[in-house]
């Protein structure tokens, strides 16, 4: 020993050496797993040295003290940096008095040498205890070594008081323990998604992996204490290689990030990230040259989110032991659940917030196995908001290769996956069939965006993962929201409401950004073919793949047009030009708001949800000022006329001529079939000129109208629906050259007539016919249903009639808006025809308890002038008002 | 030094962004705004209710420059975020005392 060297000196001295050795030996590609306990070992040596020498200067320390080592350095898991959690143990013949000078002589020593120190002197009856407002110390000591001192006092802390202590105290520790996660889940936004995230803390880092362990500790030892109950079950021998190979990839990025930054920094930031995936961190890594795909910090990235989540999946599943009332954040179950269910006919029953599969049965089969059941299943998760039970999970994964080989696709696929993405807890549901691999089965084009990540300052989340938030982003607009944002997500859930197709609008999410897979520059071009695919599987109709097609080939054509000037008319008419429909319009207002909301928390603010609903406004307004100026011509070749003659062929010239002079919007908004039925209605107008469509539903039945026009067409239509007691929803009427009338109602059977008596439903049509044929009056239907007493409403709508001359170049444009009731539409077009007015394009719609109608009127064949449309405003207001009573 | 405060259409920010780093001026500030000048704003009717647009959107963009850049930068933003048109906005420029780069406390101009 040098002059000045103490025997501490040395001791440090080596210990250090061995800590550039354990460096260099990572350097040279020593595991994670290899490296905390090397330093763990050298950590041993050092302080066993240490004690040795002060044992030998303080005899009193001979016995009834123990070192135990605790936590990560408990588990011999010490990270480069790491603090070091020591207790001495005191058995009641050594007070603390006698041993408080050596000790902290021992922790001089190794404060002097470097080492975070986290001492902790205890009596054994202490140590013993459970403190509830130190639940942190108790689960210190699930993990605990004996390093030096006395044998005896160490045994019978180990195995007689800890064990006592937990089986007594287990539950309220694993109460501790799950408030601590879900708290310190909740500080992380309850995602695993961040930039730059701290892989100790962050769900699906390294405390998660404790916890897990800790978890299944606890439970083993409440189990202990309940004879009969079984204890935790082990998880399959893939998950377990999956659990092992996440764990050991965070022990090497950790020590790698605590040699870099020489402190315990547990952030993997950019520059970390970078060098991490230059270096090839990882388990298995060995210094190969490097290609620019498998060094790239995204791909690198990649893989810490895909181990990242095996460990969230995991602590989900030791989730498991915490009751249903200690469950917070997004661990919560739903509050209403069947208790004690028996098995369902089904193949599955919800019991305890649990969704749990029935067990095989001998010639039925395992359920798990039955594609309908699964699939059934996850419908009602995403109905209830239940979570999957572990067992039922376990038995799927399982029986993948046979769902796959008996899925059935078309329709019947469809019907259920419409009714996951419509369900309240669509995203939750579609996380954990992505976690099972059973998302993958049903649409593979899914694969290629799993744990992918955009690497930039704005994309917090992978690819999948935003799906998943834009997904429950459109879920959160169905219910009212509190802070900056609950004003805008009140108005866009209002257009929510309105959206006809909001399956499709929840697939189009679902499948948008699957082209980012495969990195050809035009991600929305590319997810609308891989779309168009899905599409084919699921058989939806010519109108709906259209839809679905057109909203994610243009699904980011709208934040494109917030980057110009808005209130610009140019903007405005060359992005309505690209959604065409006030329907596409919707969907696509809604997609962006929570596409924008899914790349960060924080990207959508007030001033984008302004802008968005301001372009919103505008282009809405100019789809219903435009319909009347926007006709089919006789071009041959226009596109939309194609698609129509598609499903009659042979009959080019005839379909030609009837839909010359229709606006674009009626070919925009009905199918081909449906357009091929009004054209084969006409067809017949030699037997009969009304030809009458009927389609009765419990929600929102339909009546098509398809006639030569005439003087009082729409009131009459109108007037007969209103006699019937049916509350007209939304409406309208287009005319083409010929002058034949299409016009559509879509009403509510308010008094139930229909929906109790399904004779009536011939009676029905025969009278609306009849009205039409001039046989009957209107009125006389409606003198005959008396009004009865009208419920106050909820709402006071002020009625307003506004005129605008410059909407289209040959039609006047009146919008009516009023408190919607029975006979309003009637009342309106009465006024109408009482002005000679000719109703060129009607569009009619209710928003709660407001009527919308727009519609395009002539008078003489042109436009009405300033006399006209006030004295048309009078008897408008006068109509509404006497129908109101 | 000196510091620029201009508020212009956000149609315009991203030709101000690529003019200002084409001259030289590597950082600036983004803020989204809303306000108007002698524009004030319009009505909009939708489904039978009023929208009014009293303050319209903005952005407000900073940077500090040196004292030789000022003129360069201010140029450059006319130049980009000019229509013409009522509500091309206003930039604003007053002088700055210090600037200190809080990584590695380079001060002066040696900070921007």
């Amino acid at each position: 020993m040098q002059e000045n060297e103490t025997p501490g000196n040395g001791m440090c001295g080596e210990y250090q050496r061995r800590m550039l050795e354990i460096r260099g030996a990572f350097e040279a590609g020593a595991t994670g797993s290899a490296t905390i306990a090397a330093r763990s070992k050298a950590m041993d040596e050092l302080i066993r040295g240490l004690w040795a020498q002060a044992v030998k200067d303080t005899p009193a320390l001979r016995s009834g003290i123990a070192l135990v080592a605790l936590g990560g350095y408990g588990r011999s898991e010490l990270f480069p940096y790491s603090d070091v959690d020591l207790m001495y143990l005191l058995d009641g013949k050594v007070s603390e008095k006698e041993v408080k000078l050596p000790i902290r002589r021992i922790s001089q020593e190794l404060w002097d040498c470097g080492i975070r120190l986290s001492p902790q002197t205890r009596k054994r009856s202490e140590a013993e205890k459970f403190d509830a407002d130190n639940v942190e110390f108790a689960l210190a000591l699930l993990d605990h070594r004996l390093l030096a001192g006395d044998a005896a006092v160490y045994e019978r802390f180990a195995r007689v008081g800890l064990p006592k202590m937990l089986e007594r105290e287990s539950k309220a520790i694993m109460t501790g323990l799950a408030e601590l996660t879900f708290e310190r889940h909740k500080k992380y936004g309850e995602t695993l998604f961040h930039l730059e995230p701290s892989i100790k803390d962050c769900p699906g880092g390294l405390r998660d992996v404790h916890v897990c362990a800790w978890l299944k500790t606890l439970a083993d030892a409440d189990s202990g204490t309940k004879s009969g109950e079984p204890s935790m079950s082990g998880l399959a021998v893939g998950d377990r290689e999956e659990f092992a190979q996440a764990v050991e990839f965070l022990f090497v990025v950790r020590c790698f990030l605590h040699f870099r930054h020489e402190r315990d920094d547990n952030t993997l930031d950019w520059q970390a990230q970078d060098a991490a995936a230059r270096e090839l961190v990882g388990p298995g890594r060995t210094r190969t040259t490097w290609n620019e795909s498998t060094a790239s910090a995204a791909y690198w990235m990649r893989l810490y989110f895909r181990h990242a989540r095996s460990v969230e999946r995991r602590l989900t599943q030791m989730l498991d032991v915490v009751p249903a009332k200690q469950r917070a954040g997004r661990w919560s179950l739903p509050a209403k659940t069947r208790r004690g269910a028996e098995p369902s006919p089904v193949g599955f029953r919800v019991e305890g917030g649990r969704a749990i599969l029935n067990a095989a049965a001998g010639v039925g089969g395992d359920p798990a196995q039955d594609p309908e059941v699964v699939l059934q299943l996850f419908a009602t998760m995403s109905k209830v908001g239940c979570i999957l039970d572990r067992a039922s999970e376990e038995r799927m994964s399982q029986a993948l290769p046979m769902l796959s080989s008996h899925l059935e696709e078309g329709p019947v696929l469809w019907r259920h996956l419409r009714e996951i993405l419509l369900g309240a807890h669509a995203g939750k549901t579609l996380r954990a069939m992505h976690a099972l691999g059973f998302l993958e089965l049903l649409i593979p084009e899914f694969h290629g965006i799993d744990a992918l990540v955009i690497r930039d300052a704005y994309h917090r989340y992978t690819v999948d993962e935003h799906t998943m938030v834009l997904i429950d982003t459109l879920h959160g607009l169905e219910t009212p929201q509190q802070g900056s944002m609950g004003e805008w997500a009140t108005r866009f859930g209002g257009i929510l409401r309105d959206v006809q197709h909001q399956d499709l609008l929840y697939l189009g999410g679902l499948l948008h950004d699957t082209g980012k897979g495969r990195s050809t520059g035009d991600h929305a071009g590319e997810s609308a073919r891989m779309a168009e695919s899905v599409a084919g599987r699921l058989e939806l109709d010519a109108y709906e793949s259209e839809l679905l097609l057109g909203l994610i080939r243009n699904h980011l054509e709208m934040s494109a047009a917030l980057r110009r000037d808005i209130f610009d008319l140019e903007t405005v008419r060359a992005f309505a030009g690209k959604v065409q429909t006030p329907e596409a319009l919707r969907m696509l207002t809604l997609f962006t708001y929570s596409d924008i909301h899914a790349v960060h928390p924080d990207a959508l603010t007030p001033w984008k949800a302004e802008n968005l609903w301001r372009l919103y406004l505008a282009t809405a307004n100019y789809l219903d000022r435009s319909v009347d100026d926007e006709r089919v011509g006789a071009r041959v070749g226009k596109e939309l006329v194609h698609r129509v003659v598609a499903v009659m062929p042979g009959k080019r010239p005839q379909i030609e001529a009837f839909l010359e002079g229709f606006p674009e919007r009626y070919l925009r908004t009905r199918t081909p079939e449906q357009v091929r039925m009004h054209f084969e209605m006409a067809e017949r107008f030699a037997e009969d000129k009304v030809q009458i469509g009927f389609h009765y539903s419990p929600g929102t039945s339909e009546v098509t109208l398809v006639t030569p026009d005439r003087a009082l067409l729409f009131s009459d239509l109108a007037g007969a629906l209103a006699g019937w007691g049916m509350n007209i929803v939304t409406a309208d009427a287009f005319s083409n050259r010929q002058g034949i009338v299409v016009d559509n109602f879509r009403f509510t059977d308010t008094f139930r007539t229909l929906e109790m008596n399904t004779s009536e439903h011939a009676n029905f049509v025969a009278s609306v016919h009849d009205v039409m044929a001039g046989r009957i009056a209107a009125e006389k239907l409606l003198t005959g249903r008396r009004r009865g007493r009208r419920k106050a409403p909820k709402i006071v709508v002020q009625t307003r009639v506004d005129f605008d001359d410059e909407a289209s170049s040959h039609s006047t444009l009146l919008q009516v808006v009023a408190q919607d009731m029975p006979g309003l539409l009637r009342a309106v077009s009465l006024a109408l025809a009482g002005q000679g007015c000719n109703i060129e394009v009607a569009l009619v719609d209710t928003e709660g308890e407001t009527a919308i109608d727009v519609f395009y009127i002539t008078r003489g064949g042109g436009k009405l002038d300033a006399d006209q449309c006030k004295d048309l405003k009078k008897a408008l207001l006068a109509g509404i008002e006497a129908n109101a009573g | 030094m000196q510091k620029i405060e201009a508020v212009i259409q956000p149609s315009k920010l991203d030709a101000v962004k690529d003019a200002l780093v084409e001259i030289g001026v590597q950082g600036m500030t983004i803020t989204e705004a809303r306000g108007h000048g002698r524009q004030k704003g319009h009505t909009e009717f939708y489904r039978g209710r009023e929208y009014s647009v009293d303050l319209l959107p903005k952005v407000k963009l900073e940077t500090v420059v040196a004292d030789e850049m000022l003129d360069k930068a201010v140029q450059a933003i006319i130049t980009v975020a000019r229509t013409g048109t009522i509500g091309d906005g206003k930039i604003f420029v007053t002088k700055i005392d210090e600037a200190i780069r809080i990584r590695n406390d380079e001060r002066g101009e040696m900070a921007l």
